[in-house]
């Protein structure tokens, strides 16, 4: 992506609009990491950049700058905020829009077409020891990674974060800006979900039994994740005690229930649970099972439209009864 | 001898339909099995599904959860919102490789106590067919 571009239409959201604080990516100083940065005056942008190195999403800080976007501007006087936003982020963003009543004029989106993000944890284990200036571009299937003098071509789909390769949504939802040109959408798919379903009851137990025996339940996934946003939330309440405190499997088992339960019809599918997970779950199944189920029997998904009404908050009086004595 | 297995199963019934239906299965001297402990709710789209899940993982082996016939609902919607959350929370529950047989949902009005009393009968005999829930036991 082209930084220069990133850069001006930056400082042209300072010097158009009544901006407070643009939220976008910034290099880290070690390695292929990619931290936050939030810029507050037009010269700041140029440390702005994009490229297939960032994975996280941004969308959860906009929800911390509480001061400015949810406690009407009292204090700023109708400032906005801009955010940088890819596919997934954009998908996020009109959940939030819908379910937390932020106006959408609130937000200025850069809206970034994306062509797949690298999982940080496949590319820092083929090059554990790249530490300085490394810069990753995209061409024709392949990345170009250089860093301290070397330079390295590996095929796209060995370093592509896993629910990068299930993407139906790469360009931008809702914008105000375009950074780039509309990618190909490869539409949705669920391979790996309908494997799934076709193993036995048993094994599928005993699949998510080794999974969720692991989890450390540090709460990550649900910090990390843009949609859960509850200043009480229910896996932490103590009355009533939905989930104990105590790590063990039943316990893991019912904080996945409800936090996956809580993601059905509203999860974006921008992967931060599986991203920050120390013990690499694979959370993101689970999700999707939900998101494919229904896709097919509501025909709802989630965060495509402004105007749709939350999934559960609305019915059909056709919807499946069969189950139903 | 081995003990025979007598199933826990947890009720959410609603109070306008389901609840009274059951008093009349009572009222009416129509034998059900005394598996099930019910819990009257106001509606069926009360129920949060995580209530489901606290059941089993107390030790329920099956949740029924009944309430008005749809189109019935004395919240105009209830039911129909209820039954939106329990098909996704069944196949959620499928996915993680518990039985969706174990909940299981019925429309039931206040005038079905014959209804309520078979609904009864056939998920004892169901989940008796399937076993303890074991899921949550480690």
């Amino acid at each position: 992506m082209d930084k220069e571009k990133l850069v001006n239409e930056a400082k042209a959201v300072f010097s158009r609009e009544d901006v407070a604080c643009l939220i976008g990516y910034g290099k880290d100083s070690i390695g292929f990491r990619v931290s936050p940065i939030f810029i507050r005056t037009r010269d700041e942008a140029d440390q702005l950049f994009f490229s297939p190195l960032c994975s996280l999403s941004l969308v959860n800080y906009l929800t911390l700058e509480k001061g400015v976007l949810l406690e009407g501007n009292k204090e700023t006087g109708g400032e906005k905020i801009a955010i940088v936003a890819r596919g997934c982020d954009s998908r996020a963003l009109i959940q939030l829009f819908a379910e937390r009543g932020i106006p959408r004029e609130q937000v200025v989106i850069l809206g970034v077409p994306c062509r797949g993000t690298i999982d940080l944890k496949k590319i820092e284990g083929k090059f554990p020891d790249a530490r300085n200036c490394t810069e990753v571009t995209e061409a024709e299937g392949m990345y170009y990674i250089r860093f301290d003098n070397e330079s390295h071509e590996v095929p796209k789909e060995e370093l592509l974060a896993d629910h990068c390769k299930h993407c139906a949504f790469p360009n931008p939802l809702v914008y105000d800006v375009l950074l780039e040109d509309l990618v190909d959408s490869k539409g949705a798919a669920y391979s790996d979900i309908e494997e799934m379903e076709k193993m036995a009851l048993e094994e599928r137990h005993e699949y998510w039994k080794d999974k969720f025996a692991r989890c450390l339940r540090c709460y990550a996934c649900r910090n990390a994740c843009p949609l859960c946003y509850c200043d009480d939330c229910i896996l932490e309440r103590v009355s009533p005690q939905w989930v104990n405190r105590s790590v063990n499997l039943s316990e893991n088992l019912m904080f996945h229930l409800a936090r996956s339960y809580h993601l059905a019809g509203r999860c974006a599918g921008c992967g931060e649970c599986e991203r920050v997970c120390p013990v690499n779950l694979p959370l993101m199944l689970l999700n999707r099972k939900l998101e494919k189920d229904i896709k097919n029997i509501f025909e709802y998904t989630a965060g495509s439209n402004l105007d749709d009404k939350p999934l559960f908050a609305s019915f059909n009086p056709k919807d499946p009864n069969d189950f139903i004595f | 001898m081995l003990k025979k297995f007598d199933p826990n199963i947890m009720a959410f019934l609603c109070n306008w339909c389901s609840y009274a239906g059951a008093d009349l299965t009572g009222t009416s001297h129509f034998h059900y099995p005394p598996n099930l402990k019910a819990i009257r709710v106001m509606c069926t789209g009360r129920i949060n599904p995580l209530m489901v899940a606290a059941a089993f993982r107390h030790g329920a082996d099956g949740v029924l959860i009944s309430g008005c016939h749809p189109g019935e609902c004395h919240y105009m919607e209830g039911n129909y919102l209820a039954r939106r959350k329990i098909f996704v929370f069944r196949n959620l529950l499928e996915f993680v490789g518990i039985n969706p047989e174990r909940l299981q949902m019925s429309w039931v009005s206040a005038s079905e106590g014959k209804k309520f009393s078979n609904v009864v009968k056939e998920i004892t005999e169901k989940i008796k067919k399937l076993g303890p829930l074991t899921t949550f036991d480690e």
